[in-house]
């Protein structure tokens, strides 16, 4: 084994690493990396940490953090580790994906339409009525092809005994496919001997892959559906992958004062004239989209877009009202909802989860609060969240009051500790840290998987957490053919 | 192209521009005083007061600052942030531009803009005291370097004519206030020292104005060594081979509007190629004896309002996009503009903007 690894220590009695196995021994599919960081020298190492931080330096691939009066630039953490999937394991990721996603769309359009999973009493009426993300203005619209739920990006983990579980439906606008693309970049740049060894399945072909599907859902019938991705501006912490993709796709960057809504169409303000938008590949959140129907106070959208599209004359990716089905309270029942609509059984399972909304659950969440996990519904990013183990008492006490106050807004989980993956800490030495896994699923006409996804991982000691706003960065994801 | 994106390179150009522009103002008044300091003190007030009179509004200065003098006015005209025309106000104006299209631009165009902006961040107000000469020879490098970047990393296409266009209306614009600067000054030693206008003194004063057009060099291989006041201006107007010359700048926007629009000599399909077809006409067929006749001063001021019209009318045929579906007001009577007395200041992209809304 290389030096690196000699020095690792997996914990295996606590964790579920990646990399080494309860007996101590590397897993097959890594036998090849181990090897060949065990040539490499420090030196080594940061010499291909130089490579990696160049190229996303010269790719621009930065995120600002912004202090008393100008912003600082930092790279997002790269970690040089890949993580490798055997192809048997992703199969059965993807297979289960696919499941899910079809089920949740399956479960919007019924949701938009007659409603039924709510009439046989599946799921409480009241908890997707009352849902802040329901829009009952849309039911009964048609999106082209019956389809909701373009682009999503669900968060999977591996609990200590190394099952996968689905953590989070990220239905809205899931970001990060363009870190994907350029992890990949970076590791082939740095690590070129590597890619030898191992049969990788390519996923460069993400962009062509966006924008086949996006111009499926095109409303009409035009053969060239023009689509253009919108942006909330140059000041949204995304905007780099929003430009990214656009680059990529070879389509327009759009923000809402490039769109004017005419007649119930919509066109971009082109130097020369209008032109006809068939598809918008939205990264504006649902509230910003039209100041006419929804916040009135938004710079970001377009004046009568919802109306355009209630017409049928442009098609919205993802759909408008997707974000009922990602409620971390709807995610509880994502299970029956697969049962419901496809009468299968969940490949991928769900993590075991308590809504404060049911008595005996509400009772027992309470009860535990020192070794659970407390999200509320609707926030995301790591924010409104109690970590029962890292808690103080009086946390606990002020989370019990808001829980009891409203407890439709809360879930509780068990702790999980999610599998760890050795990381480069320092360049120096490797420590394993936790993380997770991000695939990205295109629904046009078909489902695609991009085999992979973004790995990401909680480069700080001890951390759980992987969210970029928290301090994660990220790594290579490998799907391997043995 | 998107309106958006043609609008930002054409500002992001149009700013670049004026900092290097204001940086040879300031430059022409510090070589004027070393060049005169026989006869004139280097603070003497009525030198700096006529840089604050062409290049912005008095009120504004005066509202910041009790007196004119080579502190006040370089403040002003370098730093100040509440001075929209300042060079640290352009290149920032310049850089937030750029940003917004960051996709659209090369990404060497993007590094030579973020340099000068964090150069500019970094100097201090002694700095540019101790080395005038060499800190503005820097803003001017800096904006050649980004004009030769630009020409061989970003494709000529329309989104390059924008660029130009912006580039060369804001040159003919500023070479304008420049013959303006020495006019004021003549004007001023005309009421207090009669006799000295027609010295020698005068003569360096325009060597002055032509130094800091780069064009000193060039117009004595045209007029050797006749420098008077008549072949100056013949040279800074009306020639048509020297790029910081008026008659230039107005054939090469003409050039870059034409390419965008497909217009030809006979036949123009907007009021921007209308307006800068009949400009580069006039320019063509005027003798200097004609400029003289009409009166320097006047025939600059009324060349200045007339590039107003056509930044206008750039303005509304390719950035602010009107259909008659959704409007049907008459583009020329769209928006009236509101007056240019107190000179460029009363140009800039947040004006457009109000006036569009």
């Amino acid at each position: 084994m290389s030096r690196f690894f000699e020095r690792y220590e997996a914990e295996t009695a606590q964790f579920f690493d990646e990399v080494i196995s309860k007996e101590g021994a590397p897993r097959p599919h890594y036998d090849k990396m181990l090897h060949r960081f065990g040539q490499f020298s420090i030196d080594d190492i940061k010499a291909r940490r130089e490579i990696v931080n160049i190229f996303f330096r010269n790719q621009g691939i930065t995120f600002t953090v912004y202090g008393e009066d100008e912003g600082v630039e930092r790279l997002f953490p790269f970690d040089l580790i890949p993580r490798v999937l055997p192809a048997h394991e992703w199969q059965s990721i993807e297979k289960g994906l696919i499941q899910r996603i079809t089920a949740l769309n399956a479960f919007l359009n019924d949701i938009y339409h007659d409603q039924k999973i709510l009439k046989d009493k599946v799921i409480p009426a009241e908890l997707i009525l009352g849902s802040q993300h329901f829009r009952r203005e849309f039911v009964g619209i048609n999106p082209p092809l019956g389809i909701y739920i373009h682009v999503t990006g669900s968060d999977i983990i591996r609990d200590g005994q190394g099952h996968y579980m689905v953590l989070e439906d990220n239905l809205r606008t899931p970001s990060g496919v363009s870190y994907m693309l350029q992890n990949r970049q970076a590791m082939k740049r740095a690590f070129p001997v590597l890619f030898d060894k191992y049969k990788i399945r390519p996923i460069e072909n993400y962009p062509q892959e966006l924008l086949r599907t996006l111009q499926e859902i095109g409303p009409g019938s035009r053969r060239e559906p023009n689509v253009v991705v919108l942006t909330p501006g140059i000041y949204n912490s995304a905007y780099f992958e929003h430009s990214f993709l656009a680059r990529q796709m070879g389509v327009e960057l759009t923000e809402g004062k490039d769109l004017v809504v005419n007649n119930n169409k919509v066109y971009t303000r082109t130097t020369r004239g209008l032109e006809l938008v068939d598809v918008i590949y939205r990264r504006v959140d649902d509230a910003f989209l039209d100041p006419l129907v929804f916040r009135p106070d938004s710079k970001l959208g377009v004046a009568g877009l919802v109306n355009a599209y209630r017409k049928g004359n442009v098609t919205l990716a993802n759909a408008i009202g997707c974000g009922v089905a990602d409620d971390k309270v709807i995610y509880s029942f994502v299970p029956k909802i697969i049962k419901y609509y496809l009468g299968e059984d969940p490949i991928l399972q769900n993590v075991p989860t308590w809504l404060a909304s049911n008595p005996a659950d509400l009772k027992y969440i309470l009860a535990n609060l020192g070794s659970l996990v407390v999200k509320a519904a609707n926030e995301s990013g790591g924010y409104g969240m109690l970590i029962g183990p890292e808690s103080t008492i009086e946390q606990q006490e002020n989370f019990a009051e808001m829980i009891v106050a409203n407890p439709r807004n809360y879930i509780a989980q068990p702790t999980i500790s999610l599998s760890r993956h050795p990381s480069f800490f320092n360049d120096t030495e490797l420590l394993g840290c936790h993380i997770d896994l991000r695939p990205y699923v295109l629904y046009g006409k078909t489902i695609t998987i991009v085999p992979g996804g973004l790995t990401r991982v909680a480069l700080k000691r001890g951390s759980l957490v992987v969210n970029s706003s928290q301090g994660g960065g990220s790594k290579d994801t490998w799907v391997v053919d043995e | 192209m998107l309106s958006r994106v043609a609008e930002s390179l054409f500002w992001m150009s149009r700013y670049f521009e004026r900092a290097e522009n204001t940086a040879r103002f300031l430059d022409v008044n510090f070589n004027l005083l070393l060049d005169l300091n026989k006869i004139t003190h280097i603070e003497n007030p009525s030198y700096w007061v006529a840089l604050i009179l062409v290049t912005s509004d008095k009120e504004r200065f005066n509202s910041i600052y009790d007196e004119y003098t080579a502190r006040t006015v370089t403040d002003y005209l370098v730093f100040n942030k509440n001075n929209p025309n300042s060079i640290t106000s352009c290149i920032g104006l310049a850089r937030e531009n750029a940003r917004s299209i960051i996709e659209s631009i090369s990404s060497e165009m993007w590094e030579q803009i973020n340099n000068l902006y964090h150069y500019l961040q970094s100097v201090t107000p002694q700095f540019v005291h101790n080395d005038p000469y060499g800190f503005y020879k820097e803003i001017k490098n800096a904006s050649h370097l980004f004009q030769g970047i630009t020409d061989n990393t970003f494709s000529h296409n329309e989104g390059w004519d924008f660029i130009q266009i912006a580039k060369y209306l804001e040159r003919t614009d500023n070479i304008a206030r420049l013959i303006d600067v020495k006019y004021h000054m003549l004007l001023s030693e005309a009421q207090s020292q009669p006799e000295l206008v027609e010295g020698s003194e005068d003569i360096i004063q325009w060597m002055a104005v032509l130094k800091s057009c780069s064009a000193l060099e060039a117009f004595r291989k045209v007029y050797l060594s006749k420098i008077d006041p008549d072949n100056i201006l013949r040279f800074l107007i009306l020639d048509r081979t020297f790029p910081r010359s008026i008659n230039f700048s107005v054939c090469a926007a003409e050039d870059a509007l034409w390419r965008i629009s497909g217009s030809s000599r006979h036949r123009y399909v907007n009021n921007a190629d209308r307006l800068i077809g009949k400009l580069e006409a006039e320019l063509s067929y005027t003798a200097i004896e004609d400029i003289f006749a009409k009166g320097l001063h006047n025939y600059l001021e009324d060349l200045e309002q007339r590039l107003v019209k056509v930044g206008e009318q750039v303005h509304l045929t390719y950035f602010a996009y009107h259909t008659p579906e959704i409007e049907s007001s008459d583009i020329e009577e769209a928006l009236p503009f509101t007056g240019i007395a107190g000179g460029r200041a009363n140009w800039s992209q947040a004006q457009q903007h109000q006036q569009q809304q």
